[in-house]
């Protein structure tokens, strides 16, 4: 679970996320949406503990993130372009991210990871670089299921692709969620927030100005209300 | 961390120019190091046979002057070590021959620069030279966007949330590209001992060590401070261009200006005006007020008084031989004084030499590695020290039997018979073992360490200061 407590962060006197409350529970997908520079971005950092908040709390799992806790290891993190070793192939990388976070997996499951996240196994060996950025974002996806992430945190993971991998990428969220984790996604893409998400946010100069559920909302009304807010 | 460094050496492996590059550069070492260790044997050899046509001829002498024999002389040869051909330090420009005769302490002949104008003007390969030089400058290039290509890319976001801390991060990666370095470096030592397995002595295999890990401070100094520029500014060309510069700095143009100006602030005599002054010395006396005449005089008094005689002619040995050995000893008494003068300079030369290490570990890198490979300026000057002891006790032999062999004074036709040229002891020359002059070399490995630990701390710090977004 995730958890923002009057969260705020501000940089050199301009504020990039004013009071943000909110929790994404187990099995949900929130979906936050917002133009460049809303403070999405901002949000997931302080998540993460990249960075720490002027005030309030980012809590994983009932947990604070700050210096010394040890809620990454709940934490799962899939961005825009998801850059891995090119020289090193896709088992390889997840080989390699794993044992980072202290799991030692065969070559065989590896492999079943690489599939459950949608990953051809003639693609398995093959260099990274050679990969699509759809392919990538797999290869993130079996990373976060190899260390049995309960937490994912997305930076617009759909930025740039085609139709066809945006689909399946959905899909892939969609079962995750199923199987308990509590994902968020920060996004441009009001259509897909719609489809794979099952709340959706609007954040707009740090605030988050709108929080609904999706199932009363269609593309359209959203794209509508986005507009408005914005 | 070691997760990290496996992963950045399959990475290092798989960059086909990295790989060509470091077959290249293999290729080179193993040329330099055969080719030194080839011309070190040869060398040796040509050294050896020489010395030991001098001493067929010296005791092929069948009947001689004593004196005459002092004039005669013999010839001794600085041995090449091992390790000279690893860094053949001052070697190639000190020479490695030496006229041993009466009267006069000669200057060592036959340098290698001397005869060769390209050694002079471009000096030899030498896997030292690579070693400075070159692997220094590799690792800058592998290691200067270790840390922001990571930032760059995003990568180290993944690193850190898989639970990586940036101070892991950084020293595995400083690691990693410190490894590579000290890879090349002990295939160039264990190339030198397979090649010379047979002559190797503890005292050689403790030098090699002490090579070794010096090189390895050095080149931790070096990955380090990149890495630490590369994680501390975001853009990599800076990391590159602030140490390359410092690459410059440390290894051209310090110590140029160094030596220089040591040597402006403790000047050595010129060679004309040594000689003068042992010249000056030896005729007028130490103080300058007892000139060689009038000790010649108080000689022929004490020796006359002694056996009880009023004439020279009346002695039963022959006073040429005790003239001689005491106007020896009365200018070995000025050449001690000369020349410890000029071991005092070179010693404070020396030291502040190794001082200027606090500013430049390059410095203290050089001082260790000549020191250790024994071909630095000290070891040179404990070479001309034994060579200078035997001459004394060759020459002493030699005016002892002209005094107390038989003839008398001014028999200056008696012969010694070839009996006593060949009991004449050969000069030995004795290294000088590590262990003994280790101390000289503590400031150079503690400067190294200093460094070390000062790269270390600024590896921590740098990491704290580092921004992960």
């Amino acid at each position: 679970m995730l958890e923002a407590k009057n969260l705020s962060k501000t940089f050199e006197g301009t504020n990039a996320l004013v009071n943000l409350n909110l929790s994404v529970a187990s099995g949900e997908i929130f979906c936050l949406l917002g133009q460049n520079g809303a403070g999405k971005t901002t949000t997931i950092n302080l998540f993460l503990g990249l960075i720490k908040p002027t005030s309030g709390a980012a809590l994983i799992n009932g947990e604070e993130v700050k210096p010394g806790s040890n809620t990454n290891q709940w934490i799962a993190y899939i961005p825009e372009v998801v850059q891995l070793y090119g020289n090193l192939n896709g088992l390889e990388n997840l080989d390699f991210f794993s044992r980072l976070a202290g799991y030692k997996h065969s070559k065989a499951e590896l492999s079943e990871l690489l599939i459950k996240a949608g990953l051809q196994e003639a693609d398995h060996t093959k260099k990274l670089s050679s990969y699509s950025k759809g392919m990538r974002q797999k290869v993130g996806i079996a990373i976060a299921l190899s260390k049995k992430a309960e937490v994912i945190l997305m930076d617009e993971p759909t930025s740039g692709l085609d139709p066809m991998s945006t689909d399946e990428f959905t899909s892939i969220c969609k079962e995750l969620a199923a199987a308990g984790k509590s994902i968020f996604m920060a996004t441009h893409d009001i259509f897909n927030a719609v489809n794979v998400g099952t709340r959706i946010g609007i954040m707009k100069e740090g605030k988050l100005v709108h929080s609904s559920d999706t199932d009363n909302i269609s593309a359209n009304e959203l794209q509508q209300l986005y507009l408005k807010t914005i | 961390m070691w997760q990290i460094i496996k992963n950045e050496w399959l990475y290092l492996r798989r960059t086909r120019m990295l790989v060509g590059l470091s077959i290249g550069f293999v290729m080179v070492f193993l040329f330099s190091i055969i080719l030194g260790n080839y011309q070190n044997q040869k060398e040796l050899k040509a050294s050896e046979t020489a010395k030991k046509h001098l001493r067929e001829q010296w005791e092929s002498i069948e009947a001689m002057n004593p004196h005459s024999a002092a004039h005669y002389g013999t010839y001794v040869f600085k041995p090449s070590n091992l390790l000279s051909s690893l860094d053949e330090g001052v070697s190639s420009v000190t020479g490695n021959m030496l006229r041993v005769e009466g009267h006069v302490q000669n200057e060592m002949v036959h340098s290698e620069a001397s005869q060769m104008q390209a050694i002079s003007r471009f000096g030899k390969l030498k896997s030292s030279l690579l070693l400075k030089f070159i692997v220094p400058l590799l690792l800058i290039f592998l290691a200067f966007n270790a840390v922001s290509s990571e930032k760059q890319s995003g990568r180290l976001k993944l690193l850190v949330l898989q639970g990586a801390s940036p101070i892991r991060i950084v020293l595995a990666k400083t690691v990693a590209v410190w490894l590579y370095g000290v890879l090349l470096l002990a295939l160039v030592v264990a190339t030198y001992s397979l090649l010379n397995i047979q002559n190797l002595s503890g005292d050689t295999l403790f030098r090699s060590l002490m090579v070794f890990v010096s090189y390895a401070l050095y080149y931790f100094i070096i990955t380090g401070l990149t890495v630490f520029f590369s994680a501390r500014w975001q853009n990599s060309t800076v990391a590159l261009t602030s140490m390359l510069g410092i690459w410059m700095f440390w290894s051209v143009f310090l110590p140029s200006v160094l030596l220089s100006s040591v040597e402006k602030w403790h000047p050595l005599p010129s060679r004309n005006e040594f000689k003068a002054a042992m010249r000056e010395d030896r005729s007028k006396g130490i103080d300058g007020h007892n000139p060689a005449d009038e000790r010649g005089k108080e000689l022929e008094k004490e020796v006359m008084a002694e056996y009880g005689v009023d004439s020279l002619y009346k002695l039963p040995i022959n006073y040429d031989g005790i003239r001689m050995q005491a106007d020896e000893e009365y200018g070995n008494q000025v050449w001690d004084k000369h020349f410890g003068n000029m071991r005092t300079v070179f010693t404070q030369q020396k030291q502040s030499m190794q001082i200027a290490g606090l500013f430049n570990p390059f410095i203290s890198l050089q001082n260790a590695s000549m020191g250790f490979a024994a071909t630095d300026n000290m070891h040179h000057q404990e070479f001309l020290l034994q060579v200078e002891t035997y001459r004394r006790e060759f020459i002493k032999i030699l005016n002892d039997k002209h005094a107390y062999g038989g003839s008398k004074t001014g028999d200056w036709g008696w012969k010694a018979n070839n009996e006593f040229y060949k009991s004449v002891p050969d000069f030995d020359y004795q290294p000088t073992a590590l262990g003994a002059i280790f101390h000289h070399y503590l400031l150079d490995v503690g400067l190294l360490l200093l460094w070390f630990i000062l790269t270390l701390s600024l590896l921590f710090y740098g990491t704290r200061k580092m921004q992960l977004v």
